[in-house]
């Protein structure tokens, strides 16, 4: 019981925007394909729903082990929510919501109060109720997404499609909703595949997430695997701000400088280059150098605006710069200020051999 | 709603907005405008009922009682009645085409559907006699099989799509690309077929774009002259259209049935006006409230 695509490839022109791509959806499972644009999660997106074709080949489409890789969009049951919602103009939110429901072959078709109860609970589901009446331009971003889904679900689709739901959305309206959708999807549990750009949005709500790169699926894991074990340097970058220091790998441990550190993974030979990735919050500041594991730094700035304090640093020996967050309770114990000099200590290291590109 | 009330202040202030230019200027411009359409539209359009009224309302009504009057609006309604709908048809076929789909050669469709508003309706017409006249190219043929094409309704018919093909096209293309896909790719995954999707969606979503293109296609469909003068023949009663018909009655000195029947053509100009400002107001009505 799950939606799953196999050996997907797509071009366009001489542009390869999915490269073998195989993905399976657990049925009732919230799955976030993450990624930069062009990177082919939309295509994905529209292949799974039909309105879009794989190159031939071994392709293949299936929902729950039915092979619908050469039907119609419009036979498939995939419901769709797009960007900027593509609603009906001319339609209420009630006619919208019933639209999947009416275009049905008339032996298929509900009765007419069988398709106002079903739309009613639709829209006390997405919590519109009151507005069925209204036209979608009198309507709030927020509100027309969710006439969308309920639009979508109306039709009892197989899987739930989401491209960018959220994306056309203010900050605020954007973190409120995709809380709502994940208690929604706990109610609910349609099986659903959504697609964002937005790192914090994917860890937040999906129960597992895909990352794409240039057409292909970088690593997929739950939301703290995929953080706590980033698969390549690019993940690391992706998931957000991440320091990079150059070094060498020897007898297991990374060399920085003067100084040497326990790496937590590390992937190629040793004694080669090497690339250490730090997270800004697992690098500690002290006044005292700590024997042979720390580095020496000076302060550039120190920015305390926000619930952790950000501070710029510059290195001794190469004078490369990196970033460091502090709690505002450390921060107050140790009292940085721009300018002075300090010592860092890494934790966490991930080290990556250097010819690994990004 | 900060900026009407700020804008309201500085007019107090007496401070000068950037947009706004000295009254005179104003006044100079708006003057010009005015009497530059009052000299080109407002009196010849009076001028055209004076006219048609000068021996009083018997002569004029008499006018439309004369067979070949009859006749000739008997024609323009009839061939508008066909190239409109034709015309309508191909256009939204052609708009469809155009902004929805990517194929090979779409740049050049787009050329060849302006090409009518590129050529003189003169020149319109005489392709159709180099076409179909008795020494053109499908002539003998025409001839051999008893079908008469040029001087003849199906002439007149032809010439009129051509010229009027671009109205409909014209208005849809900009209008569909705009709105995208979206809606009816939407309206395919929630279950519906193809006819379903044209005549529940896309359709209500150009309605008025359709709407103006048709009504500004019928206007010229019944005002043209250029082409069908050419492919007409002008016989009375048989192959006169309206506008050609106003020709041969002004040739004559017939001034007052002349203008008679030129008032009906600036009455439909009229209630074109009319309708066409009636749908941008409803347009925008309905636009204003998504914006």
């Amino acid at each position: 019981m799950s939606v799953e695509v196999r050996n997907i490839t797509k071009r366009f022109g001489s542009f390869v925007a999915l490269d073998n791509v195989s993905l399976r959806i657990n049925s009732g499972e919230l799955v976030a394909l993450l990624g930069p644009s062009g990177s082919g999660k939309t295509t994905l997106l529209r292949i799974i729903a039909g309105l879009e074709f794989p190159d031939p080949g071994s392709a293949q489409v299936l929902f729950y082990d039915d092979d619908v890789t050469h039907l119609p969009a419009s036979q498939r049951k995939a419901g769709f929510a797009f960007q900027h919602y593509a609603l009906f103009r001319h339609m209420t939110v009630f006619e919208n919501v019933a639209f999947g429901l009416r275009v049905r072959p008339r032996d298929k078709r509900p009765a007419e109060t069988e398709i106002r109860n079903r739309v009613e609970k639709l829209l006390r589901l997405v919590q519109l109720e009151p507005l069925g009446r209204r036209f979608p331009s009198q309507l709030s971003g927020g509100q027309r997404q969710r006439v969308a889904l309920a639009r979508a679900l109306a039709v009892e689709p197989k899987v739930l499609l989401l491209d960018e739901p959220f994306g056309a959305l203010d900050a605020q309206v954007r973190k409120e909703l995709r809380r709502w959708l994940r208690r929604l999807h706990d109610e609910i549990h349609v099986t659903t595949l959504f697609v964002t750009h937005d790192q914090e949005e994917a860890l937040e709500v999906a129960d597992r997430v895909a990352i794409m790169r240039e057409g292909r699926i970088e690593q997929i894991g739950t939301p703290e695997e995929i953080y706590e074990h980033p698969a390549s340097p690019f993940i690391l970058n992706f998931l957000g701000n991440v320091n990079l220091f150059q070094g060498r790998i020897h007898e297991g441990r990374v060399v920085i400088g003067g100084a040497e550190f326990q790496a937590t993974n590390h992937v190629g030979a040793p004694n080669s280059g090497a690339v250490a990735y730090v997270r800004p919050h697992d690098i500690r500041l002290t006044r005292e150098q700590t024997g042979q594991s720390s580095l020496a730094a000076r302060i550039l700035r120190v920015n305390a605006a926000g619930p952790v304090v950000q501070v710029e640093l510059e290195r001794l020996d190469d004078r490369s710069q990196f970033g460091v967050q502090l709690s505002r309770e450390f921060s107050r114990q140790l009292n940085p200020q721009a300018g002075e000099q300090v010592f860092v200590e890494l934790q966490n290291l991930r080290v990556f051999a250097d010819d690994y590109s990004i | 709603m900060a900026g009407p009330a700020i804008s309201r202040l500085t007019h107090r202030s007496h401070a000068r907005h950037a947009t706004h230019d000295p009254a005179w200027v104003q006044w100079t411009l708006t003057t010009v405008a005015l009497l530059f359409l009052a000299l080109f539209l407002f009196v010849p359009l009076a001028a055209v009922f004076t006219e048609a009224f000068r021996r009083g309302v018997e002569p004029y009504f008499a006018a439309f009682r004369n067979p070949d009057a009859i006749s000739a609006i008997q024609l323009t309604l009839t061939t508008a009645a066909i190239a409109v709908p034709l015309n309508l048809v191909f256009g939204v076929a052609a708009a469809w085409a155009i902004a929805k789909f990517n194929f090979p050669g779409k740049s050049l469709l787009i050329t060849l559907i302006d090409l009518p508003f590129a050529v003189s309706p003169v020149i319109s017409g005489l392709i159709y006699v180099l076409m179909f006249g008795a020494q053109g190219w499908l002539g003998p043929w025409l001839a051999d099989h008893d079908i008469k094409i040029l001087f003849a309704v199906p002439g007149i018919v032809l010439a009129t799509i051509f010229v009027t093909f671009p109205f409909v096209a014209r208005e849809l293309i900009p209008l569909m690309q705009a709105q995208g896909n979206d809606d009816e790719y939407a309206a395919i995954t929630l279950g519906a077929n193809a006819w379903q999707t044209f005549w529940r969606v896309t359709l209500p979503n150009i309605k008025w774009g359709l709407f103006y293109g048709v009504i500004l296609c019928n206007a010229r469909a019944m005002g043209e002259f250029g082409a069908v003068s050419v492919v007409s023949g002008h016989i009375r009663g048989l192959t006169n259209t309206m506008p050609l018909h106003i020709e041969i009655l002004y040739n004559e000195y017939n001034f007052v049935a002349a203008f008679a029947v030129a008032s009906l053509l600036a009455l439909l100009a009229l209630v074109t006006l009319a309708l066409k400002t009636w749908i941008e107001w409803k347009h925008a009505a309905t636009h204003g409230a998504e914006a």
